[in-house]
């Protein structure tokens, strides 16, 4: 568990240098367990700054979202650094970004947060229904313990942290300018056991699951737009020449949009389980992804994500890949 | 789009290849209902001069703006058509083509399905055809100089032929010599002349040829460009010669302290030479080399005192201060005739070729044979007092050819007459000797061959149909292990010496070329040329054209015949000094571009590069399209996540509203 006053002193000390305007972090939200995004543009906003396991959203989506607003004639554009906490799985994305260019190494400044697990909302919600009240949370010795307005809870880490940070292999972030807190141990499995139960499934089966899901999905796109890999100018959700995806809301389109959203993220998808988190109606997204992960990494020996010099799978060649599934 | 779609539609019989399976009248009502369709005509041969017509004239009376042909595959036809719609004021690119053929009626047996299958496709056509726009062809200056890869007889036949018809030349030779694979033979079948006097006047005539610049022992290192426009890098490696001052004397190799010691590779390491060395006597340039590998000097520091060679040098040629040199150029066109291997006989252990000194391949009995060789074309095996003449010779044919064991299913096409030639040569030195032959086929098929061959046996040497098992030595002698096919009995034969009958196979450095023109290969692993029918001598890669072994088992009139086909390519490009780059290439929307790069990575013709463009005030990177340089192959299309490379004639809303096409109701 990091230590906050370390925390903000060392935001407080960034946010003042000179080649940094901006520092995304995590504050606590309005009410509840919620937690919000927060942009540190001066020494005194550092003071908000927190770090706990309620801290779930992956800021390195706002990397690519930063909107280019017009540079009037004459002014230069601000390319000072931009300085982010991330997580272990949120480091990733940032590696997958700089390895796709969809930002430059030099722009950015990485502090990373060895992070031990964030709870699952869903799952603490099944025991306490939310409440409105700011609640706080932290990791102690393997366990998380939330100040509830009941008083005092602690659950073992398994019982309520997210699906996506059980098999978790990265939880000390993978790339980092400066880390807060000690690394954490690795809890993950390279293994793939937790899609097997949908993988034994026949076809039918399969399609049955996935078709119920399917049909339930609102195209709302939130889970294109919080996905820190999906940050084209336009999306092909959108395009209307051609109109590749209907926007009618019927089983069709929709297995077209979560299937191009799939193929869109083989080979990039670095696991953060935003989309599932945010997805209003509870489709698991990370099903789908885990699957992604696991062929491209048995095909093709590869992990998105993990080095940033390393080209990305869809460009690069190797002439020892399996190949297996070439008719 | 231009004006409302106005659509003619021409649906082939081709003779009965089409009509046969596919109800081509029922298409034609069909093709006549489709949206903006003007007009729907079958005919026997659209190809031909009369259904060409057909097309004009409709284009000019009918005012049709976009035309539909329903035939064979457009790799057959697509040009043809085109041209049809130019000539009748057309853009060529308002023409598409639904394969009925190869797509349909060949693969196909149920007629009604065919027809059915047929109108799907020629929906989907006239579907796609509607948003196709015209598009411009552009020329770009050729530079008037070929590169030619490799200096075999092919090399230098397609040297010699664009020099004579006035342009440059660049051959470049990996080794110390030009003259490839048939300088080591010595005669060639089936007229038997002898392989140095046909080719020593050409090698020759080659690095005096004012157009030629030679140069050997030297490697290309990259080549960047496009058809008309290659930018050359090669190595010149050094020899340790000063080439102006080295008068061939080879006084420095009867000197040198390594003075035969050294493992010829011209003689296939049947004899020796120095560790400065001409490779063979004829040989072009005819100016030394020091071997790197093996010369004192070179790999300890030190050889005695002072290099034996630098004092015998009387004209101070020798110069181990000579570093490698690197030549630029530019060229407007390619070929690669970089020749072939032999098969490495080791790979068939139970021949014992690693085992048995009297177990030779082909081309070492070629050199064992020559006057030129080691020996002084006197057959004789071992050394000093262990030399022999061998009295019971035993050839075997297709080793490593024809032969899935070795990964090479194919026939190398020069080992049958090569065998008939070396054994006619051993009856011919030694008439007492007993020559016979294990073979599965005797592939006698070029002019004279069939003659040469029955030449041979009526000279004595023996034909035996089996394909032997295994060579074991007992009591001093070799015993071949076979089954006589014909008479179906097992045999084991006694003899003095095997020799194997290699294949052919790719240099095994081939890798190299492929890499400096992203060439292809077909399954025999020999570069792939473009149609293997109407198009053997040119490659995927426009301007880059293949001559000789590189393509495949080829004797030397092949050989010699494709080099001259290579360089009319070549010179059909060089003497119009124009080129026509493709027109259907690709094009990056650069407003919606992520500048992710995977496009260039993707590009197999480096076509693609990110440029920095300013965006409202910001430096952001975006893709470009070397217009010269794409060949419309659509993979970097493919590979765009966000849509923004489209390749033209093949754009998103071109190919959308085709598949929608095939999806939907007929
Ligand atoms: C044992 C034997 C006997 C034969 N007998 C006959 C016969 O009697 N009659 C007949 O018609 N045919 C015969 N042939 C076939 C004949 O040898 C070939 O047809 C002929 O040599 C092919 O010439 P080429 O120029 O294509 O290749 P090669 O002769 O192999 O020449 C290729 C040249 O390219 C050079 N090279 C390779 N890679 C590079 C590179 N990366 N850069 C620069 N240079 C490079 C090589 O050093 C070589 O000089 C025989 C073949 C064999 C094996
Ligand atoms: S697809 Fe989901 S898990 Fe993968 S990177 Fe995007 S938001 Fe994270
Ligand atoms: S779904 Fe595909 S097109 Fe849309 S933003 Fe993500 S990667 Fe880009
Ligand atoms: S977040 Fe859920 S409901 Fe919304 S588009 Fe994605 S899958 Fe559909
Ligand atoms: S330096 Fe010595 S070994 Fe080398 S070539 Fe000269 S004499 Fe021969
Ligand atoms: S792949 Fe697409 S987005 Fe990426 S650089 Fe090329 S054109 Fe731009």
């Amino acid at each position: 568990m990091p230590d906050l006053e370390k925390l903000r002193a060392l935001a407080k000390e960034t946010i003042s240098r000179d080649d940094i305007k901006c520092l995304i972090g995590w504050r606590p939200g309005t009410y509840g367990y919620r937690t919000s995004p927060h942009f540190v543009r001066s020494p005194e906003d550092a003071d908000q700054l927190i770090f706990s396991p309620l801290c779930s959203s992956n800021l390195a989506t706002y990397l690519t979202l930063a909107e280019k607003r017009p540079v009037p004639r004459g002014a230069q554009p601000d390319t000072r650094k931009v300085a982010i906490l991330v997580k272990g799985c949120d480091s990733r994305a940032v590696v997958q970004q700089v390895a796709e260019q969809g930002i430059k190494r030099e722009a950015v400044y990485v502090i990373g947060c060895p992070c031990e697990g964030i709870i699952d909302l869903r799952k603490l919600e099944d025991k306490y229904p939310h409440t409105l009240e700011r609640v706080e949370a932290r990791w102690e010795n393997g366990k998380i313990s939330l100040d509830l307005p009941g008083g005092r809870a602690v659950f073992p880490r398994e019982e309520i942290v997210a699906g996506k940070c059980l098999t978790c292999r990265y939880p000390n972030p993978v790339i980092a300018d400066v880390t807060v807190g000690e690394d954490v141990e690795v809890r993950g499995s390279a293994g793939f056991e937790d899609i097997n139960w949908l993988e034994v499934k026949n076809a039918q089966e399969r399609w049955a699951f996935w078709r119920d899901k399917v049909n339930s999905c609102l195209r709302c796109y939130s889970c294109r737009n919080v996905c820190p890999m999906c940050y084209c100018e336009e999306c092909i959700l959108e395009k209307q020449n051609p109109a590749w995806i209907q926007r009618s809301v019927n089983i069709s389109e929709n297995t077209a949009f979560q299937l191009a959203r799939a193929f869109h993220l083989a080979g990039r998808c670095i696991e953060c389980g935003e989309c599932e988190r945010v997805c209003p109606v509870e489709i698991p997204l990370t099903h789908l992804n885990r699957k992604l992960v696991k062929e491209v990494s048995e095909q093709f020996a590869f992990t998105p994500g993990v080095d940033p010099e390393a080209k990305p799978l869809l460009v690069g060649y190797r002439p020892n890949d399996k190949e297996d599934f070439i008719l | 789009m231009s004006s409302k779609p106005k659509i003619g539609v021409y649906i082939c019989h081709c003779g009965i290849n089409i009509a046969k399976t596919v109800d081509v009248e029922e298409l034609t009502r069909y093709a006549v209902k489709l949206p903006n369709v003007r007009v729907a005509r079958d005919y026997s041969y659209m190809c031909s001069d009369p259904g060409q017509l057909m097309i004009r004239e409709d284009i000019r009376k009918n005012g049709l703006n976009r035309v539909v042909v329903a035939s064979c595959s457009p790799r057959m036809h697509e040009l043809t058509f085109r041209k049809a719609l130019v000539e009748a004021g057309l853009n060529p690119y308002y023409l598409e083509i639904a394969n009925i053929r190869e797509h349909c009626s060949w693969v196909h047996k149920d007629k009604q399905e065919a027809t059915a299958k047929a109108k799907k496709l020629l929906q989907a056509a006239v579907a796609k055809v509607r948003f196709l726009e015209p598009l411009q062809e552009k020329e770009v200056d050729v530079e008037a100089s070929a590169l030619i890869i490799g200096g075999g007889i092919a090399g230098i036949q397609a040297s010699l032929d664009i020099a004579n018809a006035g342009f440059k030349v660049y051959l470049v030779e990996k080794t110390p010599s030009i003259g490839g694979r048939m300088s080591q033979l010595d005669k060639t079948f089936p007229t038997l002349d002898c392989s140095a006097c046909i080719l020593t006047p050409k090698m020759v005539d080659a690095a005096s040829h004012p157009n030629i610049t030679l140069l050997t022992y030297s490697q290309v290192e990259s080549i960047t460009g496009y058809v008309g426009n290659f930018q050359v890098k090669v190595r010149k490696k050094a020899r340790y010669v000063d080439f102006s001052k080295c008068t061939g004397c080879g006084l420095c190799a009867e000197e040198c302290r390594l003075a035969d010691r050294v493992k010829s590779e011209f003689n296939m390491g049947i004899g020796n030479r120095s560790a400065i060395y001409l490779p063979f006597p004829q040989a072009v340039p005819a100016k030394y080399t020091v071997d790197p590998h093996s010369c004192l000097f070179l790999t300890r520091g030190k050889c005695g005192k002072s290099p034996k060679c630098v004092e015998a040098c009387p004209a101070g040629a020798v110069d181990f201060e000579q570093k490698d040199e690197i030549v630029e150029f530019k060229t407007g066109t390619v070929i690669v005739a970089t020749g072939f291997d032999v098969f490495d006989a080791a790979r068939k252990p139970e021949y014992g070729y690693s085992d048995y000194d009297n177990v030779l391949t082909g081309l070492e009995m070629e050199r064992l044979i020559s006057s030129s060789g080691p020996t002084g074309g006197k057959l004789v095996l071992g050394k000093g007092d262990g030399e022999y003449v061998p009295k019971e010779i035993a050839f075997i044919k297709c080793v490593g050819s024809r032969d899935k064991s070795t990964g090479n299913e194919y026939c190398s096409r020069v080992c049958c007459m090569y065998t008939a030639k070396l054994a006619h040569l051993v009856k011919d030195k030694l008439p007492e000797a007993n020559v016979r032959i294990y073979y599965m086929d005797v592939r006698a098929f070029g002019k004279g061959f069939e003659e040469f061959y029955d030449r041979v046996r009526r000279e004595g040497v023996r034909y035996i149909r089996g394909n032997p098992s295994e060579i074991f030595k007992r009591n001093g002698k070799l015993v071949i292990m076979v089954e006589d096919t014909l008479t179906a009995k097992p045999l084991e034969d006694e003899v003095d010496m095997v020799v194997l009958a290699v294949g052919l196979e790719p240099r095994r450095d081939a890798r190299e070329v492929i890499d400096l023109l992203r060439l292809s290969q077909s399954s025999d692993r020999f570069f792939l040329e473009a149609h293997p029918k109407l198009a053997p001598v040119d490659t995927a890669t426009e301007g880059v054209y293949l001559a000789g072994c590189a393509q495949g088992p080829k004797d030397i009139p092949d050989t010699v015949a494709q080099a001259k086909g290579a360089a009319s390519s070549a010179l059909v490009l060089l003497s119009s000094g124009k080129v026509k780059v493709q027109a259907q290439i690709s094009w990056v929307n650069e407003a919606t571009c992520r500048g992710c790069g995977y496009c260039v990575e993707i590009c197999p013709y480096t076509a693609i590069e990110l440029v920095s463009v300013n965006k409202m005030g910001h430096e952001v990177n975006v893709a470009r399209v070397n217009e010269a340089l794409c060949k419309g192959c659509g993979a970097c299309a493919a590979g765009c996540l966000s849509g923004s490379v489209q390749q033209k004639s093949f754009m998103d809303s071109q190919i959308l509203p085709q598949i929608a096409a095939l999806g939907g109701k007929s």
